[in-house]
């Protein structure tokens, strides 16, 4: 009966928590769907008459379809890319282990820990000397860099986890190193591929600095677009950014709704091991 | 049917031989156990056959075939790993098939190979469950099974019972006795337990410090191992050893007295002044009455080992040994008991552990 109790309580706390860190998200949801007037007003109108017209206004204007399908080529390509090469580069270092493998490993992700702003003047110059400024690949390129460390670093821990012996004995029964590394090492990674996507996926979806800096008219992704719409003569066009945010948001939250069985065992990577 | 033939065989890792300058054929057609302590380079060298590992120096061929330095793949071997190599999400059939279909056999051949090792493996119930529904030892026999189908010319074994719950080591083992009987194929086995070799080889190599001590059919290697190891390693308890002193008489070279009721005089190739003697203690006759050929001996202590066997530590001129009583005979009666050593039973080894070459005759006047 206790026991019943402190379960209850428990789900109940978390609940709350869940319904707490919710909260702005459904406040932009709804102010997605008001008028300028009574979103600002105080206090909040739980209740009222929705209305589109923001949707539609958001959607009249102009280039923001390109603004959308740039967020998702530049995100969607630059993480693929990533995996790719952080899967193979994984692969190689774990069963390979060449000299020095510890030391490569924090070196790579210790450029997550360098902070954005002071990789900038270098990135830029790099960019402008190369003629890569607002040139898709060269977005593509850039956010893929930015995804493989993290990438490499969940992957490893995958394939760690996959006994050397499958390799082994797909060697003995005739198969290629090629076929071993797609055909009995990554269906058993799957979920670290999954996972080490979302993350990724989510980080450049996000991201403003860098497609600010070194993006431009062909390159622009909505979070640059959602800064430089925000401003209107009145001040800050809150119905606006409201309406736009929900649209962003959709996507991910589809993608991580859909996964996050493999998103949880993304998060626990390297705890459980396969070998016996 | 393929012979292994490894020629000057070395592995060296960082500061570790670990495989010393070896030079052996394994026959075709019978199945070697390598049996070793840990770290004795048993693995290794089988994973130098199988090509997963590259030799220091040396070479191996397949009959004629040189393989030293020839991919895993191009061998046509097989090998069960310790850890059961399985893939999830596939049936057990699928998971026997795969390799069948990378090598391009037809459908319905396939199928019969299957049945085939499905049937001496004992899974033929299991063909349509999911690898996850099953326990160790069945993924481990579907390891097998699967490197079994594909017919290569040599199948190699590393530790494939170990990891298997105590429950159905037995039963795994007798799946691959009967595997290997009806096989007839070339077969290495590498192993730490001295039973699994036992039951499952044709001949053991018993493997130390990189080297092998001896090669030999079980039971001869058991009877008369080569080296004090080999007596050591294998039995349980392993062989007793007793330091004797050879005493000078006439010219002759004669065991000390106490052990034997008659001299026993030593001819061959003598190099020290002390031999060890070396005899299975189950082999050592012990009774309570005193007999033609028997000395006594005092009970030191007696404990009750598996089977109803009595395993005692006897004391006989200052020397302490073991000996194994059978069950029927049960506990000595008294603290001093009669002690023979049948002749042809004991094995003879030299100050350096080695097999002596010494014959032993006994000369009742001397």
């Amino acid at each position: 009966m206790g026991k019943k109790i402190s379960q209850a309580l428990y789900h109940a706390l978390l609940w709350l928590i869940a319904v707490i860190f919710f909260l702005p998200v459904f406040w932009i949801i709804l102010a997605s769907f008001k008028t300028k007037d009574q979103l600002l007003d105080v206090p909040i109108h739980w209740f009222f008459e929705p209305t589109l017209a923001n949707y539609v206004d958001l959607f009249q204007r102009p280039n923001i379809a390109n603004y959308l399908l740039n967020s998702v080529l530049i995100s969607v390509l630059a993480v693929v890319i990533a995996i790719v090469v952080a899967f193979l580069a994984a692969y190689s270092f774990s069963r390979f282990k060449p000299g020095g493998t510890d030391l490569v490993m924090f070196l790579l992700l210790s450029v997550r820990m360098v902070p954005a702003a002071a990789s900038v003047i270098p990135i830029f110059l790099m960019y402008s000397t190369l003629g890569w400024k607002d040139t898709m690949p060269g977005m593509i390129l850039f956010y893929a860099m930015f995804s493989i460390p993290f990438s490499l670093w969940i992957l490893k821990g995958f394939v760690d986890g996959v006994s050397e012996r499958f390799d082994e004995t797909g060697l003995i029964n005739g198969a290629s190193r090629f076929h071993v590394v797609f055909n009995v090492i990554l269906p058993q990674v799957r979920p670290g591929l999954i996972a080490a996507f979302i993350f990724n996926m989510v980080f450049v979806w996000n991201e403003f600095l860098f497609n600010y800096l070194i993006g431009g008219k062909h390159t622009t992704m909505v979070p640059v677009a959602l800064v430089t719409w925000m401003f209107n003569n009145s001040g800050v066009d809150w119905t606006f950014v409201a309406t736009m945010t929900t649209v962003y948001m959709i996507p991910p939250i589809l993608v991580v709704y859909f996964f996050q069985k493999f998103l949880l065992a993304g998060m626990t990577f390297g705890t459980v091991r396969g070998e016996i | 049917m393929t012979e292994i033939r490894i020629v000057n065989l070395q592995k060296e890792f960082k500061d570790l031989i670990a495989v010393r300058d070896l030079t052996i054929t394994f026959p075709s057609g019978e199945v070697t156990c390598l049996l070793g302590p840990s770290g004795c380079g048993k693995t290794t060298l089988m994973r130098m056959i199988a090509g997963l590992e590259e030799p220091t120096r040396g070479d191996i061929y397949f009959d004629d075939l040189k393989v030293t330095n020839m991919a895993p793949s191009k061998r046509n071997i097989g090998m069960v790993f310790q850890y059961p190599v399985v893939y999830r999400g596939l049936n057990v059939f699928r998971n026997i098939e795969l390799p069948l279909i990378e090598d391009k056999l037809p459908q319905n051949e396939r199928k019969e190979r299957i049945r085939e090792v499905a049937d001496i493996m004992g899974i033929q119930d299991d063909l349509e469950k999911d690898i996850t529904q099953l326990d160790n030892s069945t993924r481990q026999k579907v390891a097998v099974a699967r490197e079994v189908a594909r017919r290569p010319k040599i199948i190699l074994f590393d530790e494939p019972i170990t990891n298997v719950d105590v429950d159905s080591k037995d039963q795994l083992k007798e799946a691959l006795k009967r595997l290997t009987r009806q096989l007839k194929q070339t077969i290495v086995y590498v192993t730490h337990d001295q039973t699994e070799a036992m039951t499952l080889a044709d001949r053991i190599a018993l493997m130390r410090d990189g080297a092998i001590l001896q090669r030999d059919t079980p039971r001869e290697l058991y009877n008369h191992p080569n080296d004090v190891f080999g007596g050591w390693f294998l039995g349980n308890p392993g062989m007793s050893f007793i330091d004797l002193e050879i005493v000078e008489k006439n010219g002759s070279k004669f065991i000390e007295k106490g052990f034997f009721v008659q001299p026993v005089r030593l001819t061959g190739q003598i190099k020290d002044s002390k031999i060890t003697l070396g005899i299975r203690p189950e082999q050592i006759k012990v009774t309570d009455q005193p007999g033609a050929n028997s000395n006594q001996a005092k009970v030191v202590r007696k404990a009750l080992i598996v089977g109803g066997q009595v395993l005692v530590t006897l004391s006989m001129a200052n020397r302490v040994f073991k000996a194994k009583l059978p069950a029927a005979q049960g506990f000595p009666k008294a603290e001093i008991v009669y002690v023979e050593f049948p002749m042809n039973k004991v094995t003879l080894f030299g100050g350096d552990g080695k097999r002596a070459n010494i014959q032993m005759s006994v000369v009742p006047n001397a």
